[in-house]
């Protein structure tokens, strides 16, 4: 390393003359001042532009605010309809989360055999409805002869063939 | 009686008496009389580290102030890793880097003047004596001459040549600051100073 330094050694004289290069006196005692200035200019520009961007980009709020501002009445009566808004809401959801209760009382009066549907209601269906529990593998729906839409038994019952392909 | 050298007092609440680290949590908080002291301390190195890259006072100027107004508009950025100097000193070399080259084409010098005590130094008088070329230059020609051949290097290179050479600044410190290894720093100087070398050829040759 020294012999490098040794062989560039009138190089390292020559830039040692960059030291002297130095700027216009007083030149430092004004430059954090101009740093300063342009931070604060900066952060005004910034306040002022959110301020002027404002009014473009939420134009319907800038308005609302001055009505407020020309009509201190409107205060008033927008939180009294923002109140009953909530109000509503709150019934209306729980009305919702309960049940209707015609519903139950039909389910608990002719629990499904009203309904042509499930005519043929299997063991294990009655018994979920009597408490038991349900399986998903539990035939909901029987092939046994059902009544029509009109009333009459069906003359028809579904039977199952299996298809074949063979000749 | 022997009489004691007076003390100056260092008024650890104001701006100029405050260490580096409380500077900088209380110009993170956007105290600008803290930010105002740490560009004070700083912002001669920062300048004429750009300035030597840059061989132009009008540049240096416009940089080493947005190298500042940068730094301080990341300073939640700032995670403390390195010291503030050198993070600083990370912004304003990417800032000119980049800057140089954008301006690669227009390539116009403006150059300082040189202060009185160059006229003393005994490494420039050697220079400038009967006994080299530089008989016949002055000062201000041999400072032309060499800020035209620092020009001619690449950006990182002349970077390592300005920091080592001019600045003083040590191989790890230019490594940290310029995000490479201890290595690299070395080969650059020596392949820069060699290109130097052979610029200067007339005035610069081998000892």
């Amino acid at each position: 390393m020294n012999e490098n330094e040794n062989k560039f050694e009138n190089v390292r004289r020559l830039l040692k003359l960059k030291r002297h290069e130095v700027p216009p006196p007083g030149y430092f005692n004004n430059f954090s001042g101009q740093v300063i200035s342009r931070l604060r200019a900066a952060e005004a520009s910034r306040h002022q532009s959110l301020t002027e961007h404002l009014p473009v980009q939420a134009s319907w709020l800038v308005n609302l605010l001055h009505l407020f501002e020309a009509k201190p009445g409107m205060i008033g009566a927008f939180a009294t309809s923002l109140c009953l808004l909530l109000v509503v809401g709150v019934v209306v959801a729980e009305r919702s989360d309960a049940p209707p209760k015609d519903l139950i009382a039909s389910a608990k009066s002719a629990p499904l055999a009203g309904n042509p549907l499930f005519s043929g209601v299997t063991p294990e269906v009655a018994q979920a409805e009597s408490g038991g529990i349900a399986v998903s593998t539990n035939p909901v729906i029987s092939l046994q002869p059902m009544t029509t839409f009109f009333g009459q038994p069906n003359q028809n019952p579904l039977l199952v063939q299996q298809a074949s392909f063979a000749r | 009686m022997i009489m004691s050298e007076p003390v100056p007092i260092i008024d650890s609440n104001t701006p100029a008496g405050m260490l580096e680290a409380d500077l900088v949590r209380k110009a993170r908080r956007g105290d600008l009389n803290a930010y105002d002291e740490l560009v004070k301390r700083y912002q001669q190195r920062i300048y004429a580290t750009i300035y030597h890259m840059t061989s132009n006072h009008e540049d240096a100027n416009d940089l080493a102030q947005e190298s500042f107004i940068k730094a301080f508009q990341a300073l939640n950025s700032f995670k403390g890793g390195s010291t503030f100097y050198t993070w600083l000193y990370r912004i304003a070399v990417n800032k000119t880097i980049n800057f140089l080259k954008q301006r690669k084409k227009r390539q116009h010098m403006s150059l300082n003047d040189i202060d009185f005590n160059a006229e003393h130094d005994p490494d420039l008088v050697a220079l400038i004596s009967d006994k080299t070329p530089f008989r016949n230059a002055g000062l201000s020609e041999l400072q032309k001459f060499l800020n035209e051949a620092l020009l001619k290097l690449s950006e990182p290179h002349r970077m390592v040549v300005v920091l080592h050479d001019v600045q003083g600044q040590s191989h790890e410190e230019i490594a940290e600051i310029m995000g490479c290894n201890i290595g690299t720093v070395r080969s650059r100087l020596f392949y820069a100073r060699q290109q130097l070398q052979g610029y200067l050829s007339e005035y610069a040759k081998p000892a």
